[in-house]
Formats: C-alpha cells, sequence, structure tokens
C-alpha cells in the first residue's frame, strides 16, 4: 500500500513538501523584525507602515530552546492528536531572535538552551492523508 | 497626568461562583446588581451610566448576547435609557470595565456609574472561537501547536524555576496558603483548605503544574457602584476612595508569547509580561503611592506561577522576592502583614473570566470596610490593589484606600 500523502493542517505556515522544512515568517527591510505567521505590517511601533517595506523569509531550521512542558489531558477540539499522547510544547529561539512555539517531538533529556531542529509530525489522518504541523526535535 | 475629580466605591454585589448552567448571564447579572445597589442603598434609576463586560466563549453560549452583554443585562433589569458601553478586555475585563466607570464620573459627565459582568466559562480549557485559519491566531495556534493556557504558563514556569530556583514545594505552597482562608468566603466556590501533600499529589495537567496548581473555570457576576466623592455620603458612611483605575497592554519586543498569539520578538530590557508591568506603574503613578504603601493585595493565582510573577510585579520586586515573602508567611492571608488573596484567590474560586476583576475589588472593599466577617484581615488596611491579567496582552489594576 503507498504510503498516505503529507498534508499540512494548515498551509502557509512551513515550506512543504520539504526535506527540511523552515517556517515562513516575515521580515521589516528597514528594521529586520520578525513576525511569525507572516504579517502585512512591520511589528515595529516605530517604524512606517508600508506593507512593500516587508518580505517573506525562511527562518533557519535550527534554534535553543527557551522553555517547555508537557500537556498531559487532551485540548478539546478543534486540536485534534489521534491516537491521542501527551505531548511536549516548547518555546524555541531562532537565530533570527525570533521566540516560536511548537510541539516537541520528544521530551527525553531535555535541558534548557540545547540545540532543537524544525521537523513535521503528524497529528491525525484520514483514508487518504496525513495531517501534519511543524515540530521542535532535540538535537543535543 | 491632569486629575479629574475624586470618584468613590460606595455599591458592590456578587453573585457567588460555581456553576449555574440553568441561569443566563443576564439573569446573573441582575443578582450581582440587586445586591451592589442595596449595598449603596441606591435605586437602579439613580444609575447614570453603565459599562459592562464582554463575554468572549460567545461560540459556545448566548452568542451574541454574550458579547452585547450591556444592552441584554439592562433589558433584563429594565431599560432606562442610560448611556451603556459593552468592553472585552479578556480576563481584565472586570478591571477594565471599572476603570470606565470610575472615568465616567471622574470627567464630570454623571454622577453615578455601575460597572457589571457575568461570566459562564466553567467547563475546562479555552478554545478558540473562529475556525478561520487565515486570520484568527488563536485558532491556528491551538490546532497547529496544542498549547493550552495551562501549558502556556507551565513553561513560563519551568523557566522560572531555572532562572530563580522555584521548588516544587514553594509551587505547592501557595494552593495552600491561599486556600486557608476559602472555607470562610460565601462567595467562593472551592471552600476547602489543602495540605502539601494534597497539593503534590493531585494530578499533573502540565509539567510543573499540578491540578491544584491551576485554577478553575466558573460561572460568576460581579457589579460595583461608583459616586463623585462629594455625594458618597449619600449613600454609604463607608465610601472607598479609587485611587487607581488603570489598564495595560504590551510592549514591543516583549519576551513573552502572550496567550493566542505565535510568536514574539523579544527585544533587550523589555523582559516579561509588559503589559501587567505598564499597568502596575500606571497604578502607582495616578494613585502617588509606592509598593510600601500597599496593605492588602488581590491578585490574579491562575496558577502557582502566576502568584509568585504577580506579586513580584506589584511590589515592584527583583524577580525572586515573591518566594521569599511567601516562605517567611509575611504574605499569608491570616496571619500575614501583607495579607495577599484575603477572598482565596482564583484558585479558590475558579475565574469566572470577565467578572473576575469584579469578585476582586468586591473583596478590596469588603476589606477596606472591615465587613469581610470571619475572613476579614487583621492588618486594618487603608490601602489595597488588585490586579488581573488577561489573554492576548491584557491587564488591568486599581488602587482603593479607606475614605472615613
Amino acid at each position: 500500500m503507498a504510503a498516505k500523502k503529507q498534508v499540512p493542517i494548515i498551509e502557509g505556515l512551513f515550506t512543504w513538501p520539504s526535506d527540511k522544512p523552515q517556517l515562513i515568517a516575515s521580515r521589516c527591510k528597514k528594521c529586520a523584525t520578525v513576525t511569525f505567521p507572516k504579517a502585512a505590517f512591520c511589528a515595529n511601533p516605530d517604524c512606517e507602515k508600508v506593507r512593500d517595506n516587508v518580505e517573506e523569509v525562511k527562518l533557519s531550521n535550527k534554534g535553543k530552546l527557551w522553555t517547555w512542558t508537557v500537556q498531559i489531558y487532551e485540548p478539546p477540539a478543534p486540536f485534534k492528536r489521534e491516537p491521542y499522547e501527551p505531548y511536549g510544547i516548547a518555546m524555541v529561539d531562532t537565530e533570527e531572535g525570533l521566540r516560536v512555539l511548537g510541539i516537541l517531538t520528544g521530551t527525553d533529556n531535555l535541558k534548557l538552551g540545547m540545540t532543537v531542529e524544525l521537523t513535521t509530525g503528524k497529528l491525525y489522518e484520514d483514508d487518504e492523508n496525513e495531517y501534519i504541523t511543524w515540530m521542535w526535535k532535540p538535537a543535543g | 497626568m491632569k486629575k479629574f475629580r475624586d470618584v468613590a466605591v460606595v455599591g458592590v454585589g456578587l453573585h457567588p461562583w460555581g456553576v449555574f448552567a440553568d441561569k443566563s448571564m443576564p439573569e446573573m447579572a441582575v443578582e450581582a446588581i440587586t445586591e451592589a445597589l442595596a449595598d449603596a442603598k441606591m435605586g437602579w434609576r439613580e444609575i447614570e451610566s453603565m459599562v459592562s463586560g464582554g463575554y468572549l466563549w460567545v461560540s459556545q453560549r448566548e452568542g451574541m448576547f454574550g458579547i452585547l452583554s450591556g444592552t441584554a443585562i439592562s433589558a433584563a433589569m429594565g431599560g432606562i435609557g442610560i448611556p451603556i458601553t459593552s468592553c472585552a478586555n479578556a480576563c481584565a475585563t472586570g478591571g477594565a470595565i471599572f476603570r470606565e466607570a470610575y472615568l465616567a464620573v471622574a470627567s464630570g459627565l454623571y454622577d453615578t456609574a455601575i460597572a457589571v459582568a457575568a461570566d459562564k466559562s466553567a467547563g475546562g480549557f479555552f478554545r478558540p472561537q473562529s475556525e478561520d485559519s487565515q486570520f484568527d491566531l488563536d485558532y491556528i495556534r491551538y490546532v497547529m501547536t496544542g498549547e493550552t493556557n495551562p501549558a502556556y504558563w507551565a513553561m513560563e514556569c519551568q523557566r522560572r524555576m531555572n532562572d530563580i530556583g522555584t521548588t516544587e514545594d514553594d509551587l505547592a505552597m501557595v494552593k495552600v496558603v491561599t486556600s486557608k482562608i476559602a472555607p470562610a468566603n460565601p462567595k467562593t466556590r472551592y471552600k476547602k483548605a489543602f495540605t502539601k501533600e494534597q497539593v503534590l499529589n493531585s494530578p499533573m495537567v502540565c509539567d510543573p503544574l499540578h491540578l491544584l496548581e491551576i485554577c478553575a473555570t466558573s460561572d460568576g457576576a460581579g457589579a460595583v457602584i461608583v459616586c463623585s466623592a462629594d455625594k458618597a455620603k449619600q449613600y454609604t458612611d463607608k465610601p472607598v476612595m479609587i485611587d487607581a483605575a488603570v489598564i495595560g497592554s504590551p510592549t514591543f519586543g516583549d519576551h513573552t508569547i502572550p496567550l493566542t498569539y505565535l510568536s514574539t520578538y523579544p527585544r533587550p530590557g523589555v523582559g516579561i509580561l509588559t503589559e501587567s508591568r505598564n499597568s502596575i506603574a500606571a497604578a502607582y503613578k495616578m494613585s502617588g503611592k509606592k509598593p510600601e504603601d500597599i496593605d492588602l493585595i488581590e491578585l490574579p493565582d491562575n496558577s502557582s506561577w502566576h502568584y509568585f510573577a504577580y506579586l513580584d510585579c506589584i511590589l515592584q520586586a527583583k524577580d525572586g522576592e515573591a518566594e521569599k515573602l511567601l516562605r517567611s508567611g509575611k504574605v499569608d492571608p491570616v496571619t500575614g502583614d501583607l495579607p495577599v488573596c484575603p477572598s482565596g484567590g482564583l484558585g479558590s474560586c475558579g475565574e469566572a473570566v470577565v467578572a473576575q476583576g469584579l469578585f476582586q475589588i468586591y473583596e478590596l472593599v469588603k476589606q477596606l470596610r472591615g465587613e469581610a466577617g470571619e475572613r476579614q484581615v487583621k492588618t486594618n488596611p487603608k490601602t489595597a490593589l488588585a490586579q488581573t491579567y488577561g489573554y492576548a496582552g491584557n491587564n488591568a489594576a486599581c488602587i482603593l484606600s479607606k475614605a472615613w
């Protein structure tokens, strides 16, 4: 049986399909402020609000673990993780200076400050597709 | 800052906190208003202006009436033609509408105003209110990262433990200390004191936070009536002066990712919880008071992490002072010199989101008047402070004092 197609739960947040997925953010050409998901205007209050000042950028796929926890109870819909099992959630600092949320692929031997790498993982599937999101993978 | 005329609280009322599936939010609000009017010995037709808390979970119950709550509540009371605003500032709504009521009277436009909010949030984790995967960041965040409110709090808590050395015992002791007074509060939901062992043996929700270190969600309603200080004596012998009623919003570059957002762009020196520190700074500036002038505090102990983070914030102390204050007993609501959460706190009542700020103001007023019954603090407080913290970077704070 052929492998199911992997489809992002919401399109446009990370590069896909890709062997090395990256988060799709925006950066201000004037002041370098980075925003995820990408925004129409620079978020810096002192920067002008001109759409053309903001460009799409792909974030580095490595970051440092700022903090994390484990979600033990199953959150109510519309979040879906099937079959349900507890999962780690982290805030990660990317090389661009952005702090970003994401699910962790695992929670063994984590240390604040350690390197994590962007990957993807399945949350649920149907007959045709597996539905994926971005995840942070501890890289030691 | 230009000083307007002085304004006092003359009446407070609360519908009890709990689960009230058979009552609508306007019904609960009517009960709270009725109690506040009786407290102020005032008739409904004496209210000149009203502001109401806008409920957040409108896709789950009561729909549009939840957010357009002001006219729905006025219809339940019987309309008297006064100006009404509905205002939604998440968990800081109670404090935000208190500020609006204050401003309505302080400006001189009206002599009396009421802040009222009803909320039915009982029933577990908060969730997004749309399935708009293009523009609803709350929806995008929730389905892609599975971040619940306790998960966010737990991440901040992990970081605090790492940076400051907060221990699991400290986290458990927050619940022990705040719940010891809860059996004496008839308005609260969980009238029970807990031991450290019970807290540490309760199920883990999000590491390191146990079930008993996280506040539940509740139904509840509150009403606060304010009046110009020169007329307050017509209504009460014990007018409680509003020294400050403020709200705060985040500063660009905040180091935390507020709930509903997916990222932040931390800037050097900005720190976390800027909406809260901005709000506290504004409260001290407006009142001319300092942290050492505060005799009693109601803070937003949504979790044990919040208790410490907000005690530091309110006292404008170095991070980590809060743990020392708790260990020393200074902030014990029964025996401490600086009672914190003499109501039993959010941990004991569960959060009725948009009404929560009014629950806190009710407690400050009762304590300042010496009318808190069995839970009356022994320290004869003259100046008291309340702060609430909300979803998506909202905050409110107020400072109240004895005016007699």
